[in-house]
């Protein structure tokens, strides 16, 4: 089993960024590397300067390097052709046409994105994944991601109580059978409780995996806006039972030289004094090391600029399974 | 027709009549009520399934979506229901024409 990371963070500090140069850091460490992005802003394909699809394909230049974007749209299209495919089998036009209008808007409410990023997430962790040493999510700004992590757990619970309702009414079913009358529906045979129950299983595995099996970093900038809102994703993922492993402080201002003494020297050490103080903050305060400080660049990261991020990544990426980094 | 042919058609004639008499008043009021009860059940269930389906977002539509193809035919005549509660034909399965 491939082993799982994921980087989160607000947005535009660069997680795709970071997560990028991890990917090419476990890629270039011999380990089979897959880079999943699920912001439906995708990025990947800028970084590496090569369109990416829905499926993993490798990445040009790079050996053990392959990324993939999941395209939520695509996803909730096809949920929707499955189910129509599923009704036309079971019942008439007539129906059919009746309860298309209920289809369609469960395909378009606002959680529909949501739900289909994350099932193709879960796909990518049963199927795709075990092609890879490792799976690299470069996941969307905080809030999705956070909501997207806690589906599991909260879709799991929903889905109990429907079935418990479910299997309430069946069982009255059964018992208004009286003598050789046949129950119109029962416990076991039922369709409704056997797919309920197919999901919960989903949910559960997504649930084990996200708990034992991976690893996340959250990225941040050093500014007080970055900084406050990491915190309380620590937070928020700790009450998920989700360990957020360390933090990654991206867009360092590099310092300078100490004979320089112009308007911009001046400036900038300005800049770096109070950077210096977020980022003490945040060793001091959070409860996660800080795993990586990068330098911002002047030029945008990639190419070999990637290997230069990759290489300042404080994140082990030899270690394996059996010891978390 | 012998008389004891006779006999033996009255007396099924009569068992048949008294069958129906007490399916009708005792077995049937029964389990029609407990089938009321089930039904009842069953509405709260496509309701906590669809509530999207009265203006109530709903997270998990998407993935009640899925059980649509099994329960399309109740389906309709539940949201009729709920839309309408006083349609006298829709009222739970209680005319049996």
């Amino acid at each position: 089993m491939a082993e799982f990371t994921f980087f989160g963070g607000k947005g535009g500090v660069g997680k795709t960024t970071v997560s990028s140069a991890y990917g090419v850091k476990c890629a270039n460490a011999g380990r089979k590397t897959l880079i999943v992005s699920t912001d439906p802003a995708h990025s990947t394909s800028d970084v590496f300067d090569q369109q990416f699809g829905d499926d993993p394909s490798e990445v040009a230049g790079y050996e053990n390097l392959w990324a993939m974007e999941i395209d939520p749209e695509e996803a909730v299209e096809e949920h929707l052709m499955d189910i129509r495919r599923q009704m036309a089998k079971q019942v008439s036009q007539v129906v059919v046409n009746e309860i298309d209008a209920q289809i369609e808007m469960a395909h378009n409410t606002p959680g529909a994105y949501e739900a289909a990023l994350f099932d193709r997430v879960i796909e990518v962790m049963r199927d795709e994944s075990e092609a890879f040493d490792r799976v690299v999510f470069d996941t969307s700004p905080t809030g999705g991601t956070l909501r997207l992590l806690s589906l599991p757990e909260f879709l799991g619970g929903w889905i109990d109580r429907l079935i418990e309702k479910r299997e309430k009414s069946l069982d009255l079913y059964e018992k208004a059978a009286i003598g050789d009358m046949k129950p119109r529906k029962t416990v076991d045979d039922d369709p409704i409780i056997a797919r309920l129950n197919e999901r919960k299983e989903t949910f559960e595995f997504a649930g084990d995996v996200l708990r034992e099996d991976a690893t996340f970093y959250l990225v941040l900038n050093p500014d007080e806006l970055s900084v406050a809102e990491t915190r309380r994703s620590i937070d928020q993922l700790g009450g998920f039972d989700l360990d957020v492993a360390g933090v990654v402080v991206n867009k360092v201002t590099p310092e300078p030289d100490p004979e320089e003494d112009g308007k911009g020297a001046r400036y900038l050490r300005t800049v770096c004094e109070r950077e210096r103080e977020r980022i003490r903050e945040v060793e001091d305060e959070f409860p996660v090391p800080v795993v990586a400080r990068i330098e911002e660049r002047t030029s945008e990261v990639k190419g070999d600029l990637l290997r230069d991020v990759a290489a300042e990544l404080g994140i082990d990426v030899a270690a394996d399974a059996s010891a978390p980094n | 027709m012998t008389i004891h042919e006779r006999f033996a058609k009255i007396r099924e004639q009569t068992a048949e009549v008294l069958h129906g008499l007490f399916h009708g008043m005792i077995e049937h009021p029964a389990f029609e009520q407990i089938e009321d009860e089930a039904m009842d059940q069953e509405d709260a269930f496509f309701f906590a399934c669809f509530a999207d389906a009265f203006g109530i977002p709903s997270p998990v539509s998407y993935y009640t979506a899925e059980l649509l193809p099994y329960m399309a035919e109740d389906f309709e005549a539940w949201e009729r229901r709920l839309w309408d509660h006083g349609s006298v034909l829709d009222w739970k399965g209680h005319y049996h024409f």
